[in-house]
């Protein structure tokens, strides 16, 4: 167990969006432009390597049976954190976030991770760990928010990239393209994963 | 025909239908429109039903090439779908968005369910429902196609000219006049007079809409045809349009009860077009006798209530969309018992 | 018995510390949150009303709420400027909140949208900078104009609809007028 492969995993091979199929809500919601794929990630990325530290860092003196509600109170306030922070140092993104920061606390990967992960292994293992599944998971959002704004605004970040005489293809930048674009980015990923084990 | 010797299992029944026979069939009772909405709408009515029809079988073929399969894509499934794309967008569409459209419907609403037969809704409508969704105002805006004979009288200039369109404002207008001027409430009125007064006009097809949905001679036509050749049966379109007309005309007034005009919302809008061509659609529809009256009154319920109090002026695409999604639910509860076969609790 | 008192003091000691950290954290934050929310109504008025400084524009209250906003020259109340107020409508998916100015004789000085969830690509371009530009093309259309006369152009006044979005343009329009309404009779009973 190498560090270098705890931390790449969730990239690729164990990328919780497109192979573990884990926080598809939030993946839906708010991959509808770059900015706000960013801003939910890196969110997202805090509250997940916060919560794998202290996790792992009580997880001998947590009794198995209560576990989960522990887990979910240490997220719980994390995510408060983050909800606060952003209130007050980055409004624009915390207005088109909006409830979605909240709901980080029901991410499946934070939960999946801390008791898949940080339960289990020592401290810096799994602050390597959640870096490594954050970032997998802001990569994923940033791939499904680039093509979406690409394609439903003509634009990334913001900035127009096509010319004026493209016209946005708007269903992309609406729910039903979410499912559109997930459908599709993990049909892609699967059909490599059969193209390899040929 | 005298070699068919197969061994399979039941049912044992041979027809002689094949299903490019069929579609062929459909494809020609659908032309007696395409030919009204080339004399109403002009010649761009052509190119875009044209475009439509090439693109969704260079999609349908390139697939297939793509996914290995062996090509069926002149088997006229993919011209019936392009052609009824093209009768479901506006006359003044850009050309390029028929064949956008086609692309869709055919590679996302049929080929990646695994190609005819697997797709659970009509890629048509699929393909509609995608354009609509996409570019919305080239999709609802009619009047840069007026009908050869100008459009209903009196009315022609409001921008989104169909006469659901004009139906849907006016309604809106009479149901909050304190928000409005006395005279804008007095067109509002006289508006709905003059819609109620044209429904020859509907009938013949001389009105703003899409181009392949406007004429209800020229579709029952076709449609009496299908019927005859027994490729499209009763149930679904009699009790989508019955549906429709009995909600309409209780709920579709504007003075209470009982005063809506149930003719009129027969004719206009899409219903034929869709409750005939689209409901009918074999691989989408139920196949029960049960199962097909729920279809249609189904189909017929959501497209009133789109109408009445939807955000849109016309839901029969919608209302067939959702109901396809039901069609294995359907089938399912209206299983016929099999004959001999046990009751459930013995 | 022994195991519950256990686990539930344990899961106690656990959520005080939460609550403990939280709290702290929300000390921090609430002068900076209530700071940028301040800093919002700020700029919005100062879009509404952009001949006030921003020390001579007074909310006025009525019933424990303020009612609207009047703008001076300078901060010692001499010389009007204008009234600003918030005008609600209900657009398509959300209602649509905008800041207005207008001065003594009704004249739009200002407006800003301050919250709307509508069709993205539709409605949202009420709120639509485009690239290049400064403020907003639709609502750019109401400066200088009779606040009680708005209408859009599908009910036959002279404010351009924004194509696709007939609704969030005649909600906002509307909004506008009946806000500037409500806002004579304000100031009526005020005087």
């Amino acid at each position: 167990m190498s560090v270098v492969h705890e931390f790449t995993k969730g990239f690729y091979k164990q990328n919780p969006v497109f192979k573990q199929a884990l926080g598809l809500c939030p993946t839906l919601a708010v991959s509808n432009s770059v900015e706000s794929a960013l801003g939910m990630g890196a969110a997202a990325t805090f509250v997940l390597l916060c919560s794998n530290f202290i996790i792992s860092l009580i997880r001998k003196i947590v009794p198995a049976k209560i576990r989960i509600p522990i887990y979910i109170v240490v997220i719980a306030t994390f995510v408060t954190i983050v909800d606060l922070a952003m209130a007050g140092f980055l409004p624009a993104l915390h207005k088109t976030l909006g409830i979605f920061v909240p709901l980080i606390v029901v991410n499946c990967i934070i939960l999946g991770r801390a008791e898949a992960y940080a339960g289990k292994n020592n401290v810096g293992l799994s602050i390597v760990d959640g870096l490594g599944m954050g970032l997998g998971f802001t990569c994923a959002l940033l791939l499904l928010g680039a093509i979406r704004e690409f394609l439903g605004n003509g634009s990334l970040l913001g900035i127009p990239i096509l010319s004026a005489n493209f016209e946005p293809v708007l269903i992309m930048i609406l729910p039903p393209g979410a499912f559109l674009t997930i459908g599709f980015v993990l049909g892609f990923f699967n059909w490599l994963e059969n193209r390899r084990a040929k | 025909m005298d070699k068919k010797y197969f061994v399979s299992s039941s049912p044992h029944v041979f027809a002689n239908d094949s299903i490019p026979k069929i579609m062929y069939t459909v494809v020609l009772a659908l032309v007696p429109a395409g030919i009204g909405a080339i004399y109403y709408f002009g010649p761009r009515a052509l190119w875009i039903i044209l475009i439509a029809i090439v693109s969704a079988v260079a999609t349908e073929a390139l697939l297939q090439k793509l996914m290995k399969r062996s090509l069926t894509a002149w088997d006229g499934s993919a011209i019936l779908t392009g052609l009824l794309l093209a009768y479901n967008v506006a006359p003044s569409v850009p050309l390029w968005m028929p064949a956008v459209g086609s692309f869709f419907a055919i590679a996302v609403g049929k080929m990646v369910f695994g190609g005819l037969g697997y797709n659970p809704m009509n890629p048509a409508l699929l393909g509609r429902a995608f354009l609509l969704a996409s570019w919305p105002t080239h999709m609802t805006i009619f009047t840069d196609a007026v009908p050869r004979g100008g459009t209903v009288s009196g009315i022609d200039m409001m921008t989104n000219a169909t006469p659901l369109n004009v139906l849907k404002s006016a309604q809106g207008i009479l149901a909050n006049p304190q928000q409005f001027t006395p005279e804008q409430t007095r067109e509002a009125g006289e508006a709905i007079g003059k819609l109620y007064d044209s429904l020859d006009k509907l009938f013949m097809g001389q009105i703003g809409g899409c181009i392949g949905e406007t004429s209800v001679i020229l579709l029952l036509i076709g449609a009496a045809y299908l019927m005859y050749k027994r490729y499209i049966g009763w149930k679904v379109p009699f009790t989508f349009i019955g549906t429709v007309a009995l909600l309409s005309w209780i709920f579709g007034g504007t003075e209470g009860l009982f005063t809506g005009n149930p003719i009129f919302h027969i004719l206009s809008g899409g219903l034929i077009l869709g409750a005939f061509y689209m409901a009918t659609d074999m691989v989408t529809s139920p196949v029960t006798f049960r199962g097909r009256l729920y279809f249609g009154i189904g189909c017929g319920m959501i497209t009133f209530v789109i109408r009445r109090i939807g955000g849109y002026p016309e839901g029969v695409s919608y209302s067939i969309l959702l109901m396809n999604l039901l069609t294995p639910l359907l089938d399912r509860w209206t299983r016929p018992k099999v004959f001999g076969g046990r009751k459930k609790n013995e | 018995m022994n195991d519950i008192l256990k686990l539930g003091g344990l899961l106690m000691l656990i959520t005080v510390i939460a609550a403990t950290a939280l709290a702290g954290i929300y000390n921090v934050t609430k002068p900076r949150i209530e700071a940028q929310k301040a800093l919002e109504l700020e700029r919005a008025l100062t879009v509404a009303l952009p001949d006030a400084p921003q020390e001579a524009i007074f909310p006025v209250q009525q019933n424990d709420k303020v009612a609207y906003y009047i703008g001076y020259k300078t901060p010692d109340k001499q010389d009007t400027v204008g009234y600003a107020f918030v005008a609600r409508g209900s657009g398509y998916s959300s209602v649509i909140e905008t800041m207005v100015g207008v001065d003594s004789a009704g004249q739009i000085l200002g407006i800003k949208v301050l919250s709307q969830v509508e069709t993205p690509g539709l409605g949202t371009k009420v709120e639509e900078v485009k690239y290049g530009e400064q403020d907003p093309w639709f609502t750019r259309q109401f400066l200088n104009k009779s606040a009680d006369q708005l209408a859009v152009d599908k009910d036959g006044g002279d404010i351009q609809s924004i194509t696709g979005a007939t609704i969030s343009s005649r909600a906002l329009t509307n909004s506008v007028v009946q806000g500037y309404q409500k806002l004579l009779k304000d100031n009526l009973t005020q005087k």
